[in-house]
């Protein structure tokens, strides 16, 4: 297992997928210097209107999208010149190869995370806020928007397996994250669309009672379940799946 | 020879779904629109007396978006056909331009986009009316909100078609088109001279024609160095 993890981790660096991963930074800084709002009319710690507006588009758009680019980025060798047939014909299995790509895009995706507040301090520092920086704010909205990316990646990884282009899994990333929104806009609909839990997790506005800012029963069922949907189904398909 | 070629063209994308999401595209906005206008119709007729300009303007709210990603989509799609079997060597072997290559796939990209503009347009017709928003159906105001987004996001086209066929990565044109769309989703925020703001028609005079007329312009003018570039690089 480590070793197929090395081998990954060997043929990410080798990859031009690090530029991907530098978007973040970049989309985050223009994020921050377009903010939407206006601090003069409120009395509240600078940070929180500054994370709202910067949250909101990353979470909403750019988050479900980036990573679904790196999937397919991270099966791209295996799709050129019979990869898969190279690689799965070492000693190793199926079921393993999956774990290891999706383990390796988790960790790049909590790293895109991090990137992405690191733009947040960074353009706050710029802009000379002083109040303190909120920091259990923060983590709770980079852990949660992580944890609510699990179950997107693992359908992106799904559906990079199956096509060979970029431009195919992408369009099917585009046709259930454009949607999102809309549904934000409804407390009904957006509680159950696992495209919208990014959006939800990362909502500093919301209810602060759980440990995230959606509810325990909502981040179970709705990540939860669509997790085990897409990763089990992902699975079971490169089971099959004919190299 | 140019006719030769968008006949070659138009058989490579059959049955690969690009018709089918030139068809998604204008659809999939006005089903959003199906959605807001099922869940909260009373409500949204309230919010003005011009029923049919409000309404063409939710739907022109997510125009720009499923444009810009459309682009990057298709034009990512028309790359890989070449990329995945290194066609791209064949094609430039057979007594063709290189010029004349790169013209053809963009003028059948520009022909999917007119299709959707044109889907569009008519599927905004079709649920206005289904809707009732009133018997003074706007039809010059129908086409321009159907077909001054397409005109306005040619030099995106021309960029992105640029990038796709230059990139044997094709993450690159993609991750191009996410930067896009994060640009067109913040459009009223941009400055005038950014290309993804145009679709929007929004500008500091207040007159789309002038996103029209830039987006014809620059986009030629993007189209041009784009062609020279691809000309003048080796195929692999």
């Amino acid at each position: 297992m480590v070793s197929i993890l090395q081998s990954e981790w060997f043929k990410f660096r080798h990859s031009k997928i690090m530029f991907i991963i530098l978007t973040v930074p970049i989309i985050g800084i223009f994020l921050g210097f377009t903010s939407r709002f206006s601090n003069e009319d409120f009395e509240i710690n600078e940070w929180y209107l500054s994370l709202l507006s910067m949250n909101l588009t990353y979470a909403l758009l750019f988050l479900p999208l980036i990573t679904g680019v790196l999937a397919s980025a991270i099966c791209r060798y295996e799709h050129q010149a019979g990869g898969w047939k190279q690689l799965l014909a070492l000693p190793v299995t199926r079921g393993r190869v999956f774990i290891a790509k999706y383990v390796l895009l988790i960790v790049l995706v909590l790293v895109m995370q991090v990137l992405f507040f690191v733009a947040v301090y960074i353009v706050g520092m710029i802009k000379g806020f002083t109040d303190p920086f909120p920091m259990v704010i923060v983590w709770k909205s980079l852990v949660g928007g992580w944890v609510a990316t699990l179950p997107l990646i693992a359908l992106q990884l799904w559906m990079s397996i199956l096509f060979k282009s970029f431009a195919a899994p992408f369009a099917i990333n585009v046709i259930l994250t454009l949607p999102t929104i809309l549904v934000v806009n409804s407390e009904r609909f957006s509680s159950f669309y696992p495209w919208a839990q990014p959006f939800l997790m990362m909502y500093i506005g919301g209810e602060t009672g759980d440990t995230f800012y959606v509810p325990w029963v909502q981040l179970l069922t709705v990540v939860g379940g669509s997790f085990i949907l897409f990763f089990v189904g992902g699975y079971l398909y490169f089971q099959r799946k004919a190299v | 020879m140019i006719g030769k070629l968008l006949r070659a063209d138009f058989l490579k994308i059959k049955r690969k779904g690009l018709w089918f999401l030139s068809f998604l595209g204008p659809f999939g906005v006005i089903a959003l629109q199906m959605v807001n206008y099922g869940v909260r119709k009373d409500y949204l007729l309230n919010q003005s007396d011009d029923d049919w300009g409000y309404f063409l303007e939710y739907v022109h709210s997510f125009t720009p978006l499923a444009l810009v990603l459309g682009i990057a989509i298709l034009t990512s799609f028309m790359a890989s056909i070449e990329n995945e079997t290194n066609a791209w060597k064949q094609l430039i072997s057979l007594p063709v331009s290189k010029m004349s290559v790169y013209l053809s796939k963009f003028m059948v990209l520009g022909s999917l986009l007119f299709v959707s503009s044109l889907l569009l347009g008519v599927f905004s017709l079709g649920y206005g009316i289904l809707l009732n928003l009133g018997d003074q159906i706007p039809y010059l105001e129908l086409l321009k909100y159907s077909f001054y987004p397409y005109l306005a996001a040619l030099p995106i086209l021309a960029l992105q078609l640029w990038i796709a066929s230059v990139s044997q990565n094709q993450g690159i044109p993609i991750t191009t088109g996410v930067l896009g769309v994060i640009f067109a989703y913040s459009a009223f925020i941009l400055p005038d001279w950014m290309i993804w703001k145009w679709p929007s028609l929004m500008n500091e005079w207040d007159e789309p024609l002038i996103n029209v007329m830039l987006g014809i312009g620059v986009g030629t003018l993007l189209y041009i160095v784009g062609m020279l570039d691809f000309t003048r690089r080796d195929v692999k």
